[in-house]
């Protein structure tokens, strides 16, 4: 018994001393996740790689636009949510493929693939440094998640050690509109 | 004795461990760091005339400014402008697979980088600007056929640049294997 002491007092710590260091370790997704940046509607958010400003949300029940000279209109059971924006690449040419709309459940809600033809879709464009670009988000969400919503941008989804813009949209209390017409130039 | 043997064989395995898990560390540390060497450009060889790289002789044929309405007449909105950029390569030996992952993009020695305009793009462009000729392919395609010993490719890649940034450009040309070895040249637009 008393040989094994020594075996003991060195093994018991140790295994102690790894299982705090592996309770208190961040996870390798953490370690490696997004470089996130935050801020609001009102300001221009600027990463080290791309910038967004957010210039307007809308909301409607019904969104309508042209493809190739043929009328498309899309209704939804919850609300279309319409983000007008401008993207800026600060280093490299580069997509802003990845958005999502936080929800004000926390619930995370991508673009909508149904409005994904919708001209001037900023997820289809590249941004070229030194030539900010305008255009639009689509997102199909319940009406009850509309409040205190968060914009959240990257080059692709689930970025790693790669730039994240969040920003929280304003809270302007329009009402969702009938119908909104989706032009070239935007909303 | 027997035991004790097998015992000390115990605690040098033990003892040896973080050794190893360091090994394991530095050698995966190592993959990544030569991974990522062949991803980026830092070692570039800037020419006036000609540049040998991969297997080739480089140099640059033409360059186009387009968008200001000096060439083709074609006026772009705001800032924006096209620059078509073509390069002559002459191997001097068997190639291969030598072009692997060739990239070619524009430069303004801030850092600032702009990448060709994908394929079907820039052939689209092609077909507007001469209707009459094949669009010339760019440094991806060309290095899945690259030319004979003795024989020269014509390369074209088109960029869309602000105007501010038009008189500073330089173009770098680099593959896989030899980054972050890369090539380049003033474009000198005026």
């Amino acid at each position: 018994m008393t040989r094994q002491a020594p075996m003991v007092l060195t093994i018991v710590p140790v295994a102690a001393l790894l299982a705090a260091l592996q309770a208190t370790t961040p996870p390798y997704a953490m370690l490696t996740g997004p470089i996130r940046t935050t801020g609001h509607q009102t300001e221009t958010v600027l990463s080290t790689t791309f910038g967004v400003k957010v210039h307007r949300v809308l909301k409607a029940g019904t969104i309508a636009y042209a493809r190739f000279g043929r009328a498309v209109q899309l209704q939804t059971s919850g609300v279309w949510i319409v983000v007008s924006a401008e993207l800026r690449a600060f280093q490299k040419t580069m997509p802003v493929r990845a958005a999502t709309l936080i929800g004000a459940s926390g619930r995370s809600y991508r673009q909508s693939r149904r409005a994904g033809e919708a001209p001037g879709i900023l997820s289809a464009k590249v941004v070229q440094p030194g030539l900010p670009t305008t255009g639009i988000f689509v997102f199909e969400l319940p009406d009850d998640e509309t409040l205190g919503m968060k914009l959240v941008l990257s080059e692709q989804y689930d970025p790693q050690l790669k730039d994240e813009i969040g920003v929280f949209l304003e809270d302007d209390g329009t009402a969702s509109r009938d119908r909104l017409e989706i032009g070239k130039d935007g909303v | 004795m027997v035991f004790d043997g097998e015992r000390k064989m115990w605690w040098l395995s033990l003892a040896s461990l973080p050794a190893l898990v360091a090994v394991a560390v530095v050698i995966n540390a190592w993959r990544n760091i030569e991974n990522y060497r062949h991803r980026i450009e830092t070692d570039i060889t800037q020419g006036p005339d000609h540049l040998d790289y991969a297997g080739a002789t480089w140099r640059l044929e033409n360059v186009r400014l387009l968008g200001d309405g000096r060439d083709a007449k074609l006026r772009l909105p705001g800032q924006m402008r096209l620059v078509i950029v073509r390069l002559v390569a002459t191997a001097t030996r068997d190639i291969g697979d030598a072009w692997g992952q060739c990239e070619v993009s524009l430069t303004d020695g801030t850092g600032r980088r702009w990448l060709p305009l994908d394929v079907s793009l820039s052939n689209d462009i092609s077909r507007d600007l001469d209707p009459g000729r094949e669009p010339v392919s760019g440094c991806g395609i060309t290095s899945l056929k690259p030319p004979p010993k003795d024989h020269a490719a014509l390369i074209e890649e088109k960029f869309v640049v602000p105007a501010e940034a038009v008189p500073v450009l330089s173009v770098k040309l680099s593959t896989a294997a030899l980054r972050p070895k890369a090539i380049g040249f003033a474009l000198d637009l005026n």
